[in-house]
């Protein structure tokens, strides 16, 4: 620098006022400082709360962060779970698939057999028709039988008596001037025709048991069994009997049939007790629940009046249980016994008029046990 | 009564009404046997039968035998219209049929009939039967009995042996 010597003073003046801009100078720098200062400050404090800020968003973050890798895990387990899921699913289509085509084919099977069905009920519609025709038709005819059975049993009684009659004025009135053998065949004309003419009663009754009309009424039993002991006490001597009948009731029945019922099964036991044994009928009565039957007797629910009759007498052969309550039919020489064999098949009757059933048992020789029962009809 | 005891003494007059002529033969000969005068007269059905009693009012039968089954008009008819008749009804109607259901003779009971029997199959017992009938009348016994006694056959007691 070129220094330019001035006086002292001037010098002076000159250095102060060079020291006074200085000092100007330096103020005004201070100042500036000053505010550079106040402004670094303030961007501290900014930096500060921004840094501050961020170190909460980075605790956000890292928090955003853990719950993501936590969501992550969760999601990458729902993927393995949904795709074991899917090929499950997968599977499972396949075999729906087969299932299907199996179902598919079933189908048809059905819709043919749904087409059969409609066929075979059809035919069955047409069958149940011709059933109900057939039943129509059978009921007529019955009917017509029964019709024929009564009048042509009342018709052939007529020739039948002649016959009766005729023979017996021969045997009366010329018995003097007939052989021996004269005689004899004209007994046995009557024998003949004896027996037709118990054959066409026993036809008739039979036939009367069925075309009767039927009134169910309150009926002493014990009273029936008195009455038909005091019609059969020729017999009841004849053969010694005791019938023990006590404390039978009373029951709904057809008192009509149901005494003849009593009356065939006391003189059926009459007729085949033991030659050297007095007969000894024992009579009871019961009710009983449908359960102590067979399935085929009656149904569970209902109540039943079971009748029985016991016998001492000669019995027979099981194997006959069925047979002895068919129409006509005997076991023995009608010679030695007697009767058409439609005793039993009357009671019968009888018994299914009660909507009943009846069934024999019994050994050869020991006797034979007849069981009655009837389901329990309250009267209207 | 009083009108059979007045007709007694000679002839016992009996009348058939029957369309079998069988039975009218049976029927000749078993009052044939009987040991007393007896006249039998005959029709073959109900009309005649009708038509007859309504002629002879004043010389009737003591009894009249009345088969149930008869052409133009059955027995059940005939009786009826007798018990109706005032002129008469007195007079005893026997019916005779083969069959003897009970409703059936129940009805005849009712109407009035005097006895019941069964047309027969032996000729014995048919003797009796008839025989007692007749003896009946011949006694001046001709009123309707009881409902009990009203079949004569010889199963019942109402036969008694002793009377023939």
């Amino acid at each position: 620098m070129a220094i330019t010597i001035k006086s002292s003073d001037e010098q002076l003046i000159l250095v102060r006022e060079e020291l006074c801009f200085e000092k100007e100078a330096n103020a005004k720098l201070f100042a500036d400082l000053i505010v550079a200062r106040n402004e670094l400050s303030f961007q501290k404090d900014e930096q500060g709360k921004r840094a501050a800020e961020l170190g909460i968003a980075n605790i956000e973050l890292a928090f955003e962060n853990g719950e993501k890798e936590k969501r992550a895990i969760e999601l990458g387990i729902a993927n393995v779970e949904l795709i074991f899921q899917n090929n499950e699913k997968e599977k499972r289509a396949a075999e729906l698939g087969i299932a299907n085509l199996e179902l598919a084919f079933q189908n048809d099977e059905k819709e043919q057999r749904a087409i059969e069905l409609g066929i075979a009920n059809k035919e069955l519609v047409f069958q149940n028709e011709e059933k109900e025709k057939r039943a129509a038709e059978l009921i007529i005819a019955n009917k017509e039988l029964l019709a024929f059975t009564y009048i042509s049993s009342h018709d052939l009684q007529e020739p039948l008596r002649k016959i009766q009659m005729f023979s017996s004025v021969i045997l009366t009135d010329e018995a003097n001037k007939l052989s021996e053998t004269g005689k004899y065949n004209i007994e046995r004309i009557q024998l003949a025709a004896k027996r037709m003419q118990q054959l066409i009663n026993d036809l008739l009754d039979f036939s009367r048991i069925t075309t009767t009309e039927l009134t169910f009424e309150k009926t002493e039993l014990y009273t029936i069994i008195e009455d038909v002991i005091a019609e059969l006490k020729d017999t009841i001597l004849e053969k010694q009997a005791t019938i023990d009948a006590a404390d039978l009731g009373s029951a709904n029945v057809i008192a009509f049939q149901f005494r003849q019922l009593i009356y065939n099964l006391i003189s059926n036991a009459l007729k085949f007790s033991k030659p050297a044994l007095p007969s000894h009928i024992i009579i009871k009565s019961r009710v009983v629940k449908g359960t102590h039957l067979d399935k085929e007797l009656g149904s569970l629910e209902r109540e039943y009046f079971h009748l029985t009759i016991k016998d001492n007498g000669i019995g027979f052969d099981g194997q006959f249980k069925e047979r002895i309550f068919g129409v006509f039919q005997q076991l023995h020489n009608k010679e030695m016994f007697g009767g058409t064999g439609i005793g039993l098949a009357i009671v019968k009757k009888i018994v299914e008029n009660h909507n009943g059933s009846i069934t024999a048992s019994s050994e050869l020789g020991r006797g034979a046990t007849f069981d009655i029962h009837i389901p329990i009809r309250e009267l209207l | 009564m009083v009108y059979i005891q007045a007709m007694i003494p000679r002839h016992l007059n009996i009348l058939l009404a029957d369309d079998d002529i069988d039975d009218c033969l049976f029927f000749k000969t078993v009052v044939g046997s009987f040991p007393l005068p007896t006249v039998l007269s005959y029709v073959h059905d109900g009309e005649q039968l009708m038509k007859l009693l309504k002629e002879s009012i004043a010389i009737l039968p003591h009894i009249l035998f009345l088969d149930l089954n008869m052409p133009r008009k059955n027995g059940f008819e005939c009786l009826t219209e007798i018990k109706h008749d005032d002129k008469l009804k007195a007079l005893p109607v026997i019916m005779y049929s083969t069959s003897s259901e009970r409703d059936l003779t129940d009805r005849l009971y009712d109407n009035g009939a005097y006895h019941f029997i069964r047309k027969p199959s032996d000729f014995l017992q048919f003797k009796k039967v008839v025989h007692y009938s007749l003896t009946l009348i011949m006694q001046g016994n001709s009123v309707q009995g009881t409902r009990n006694n009203f079949i004569l056959n010889v199963e019942n007691n109402l036969i008694r042996p002793e009377a023939f």
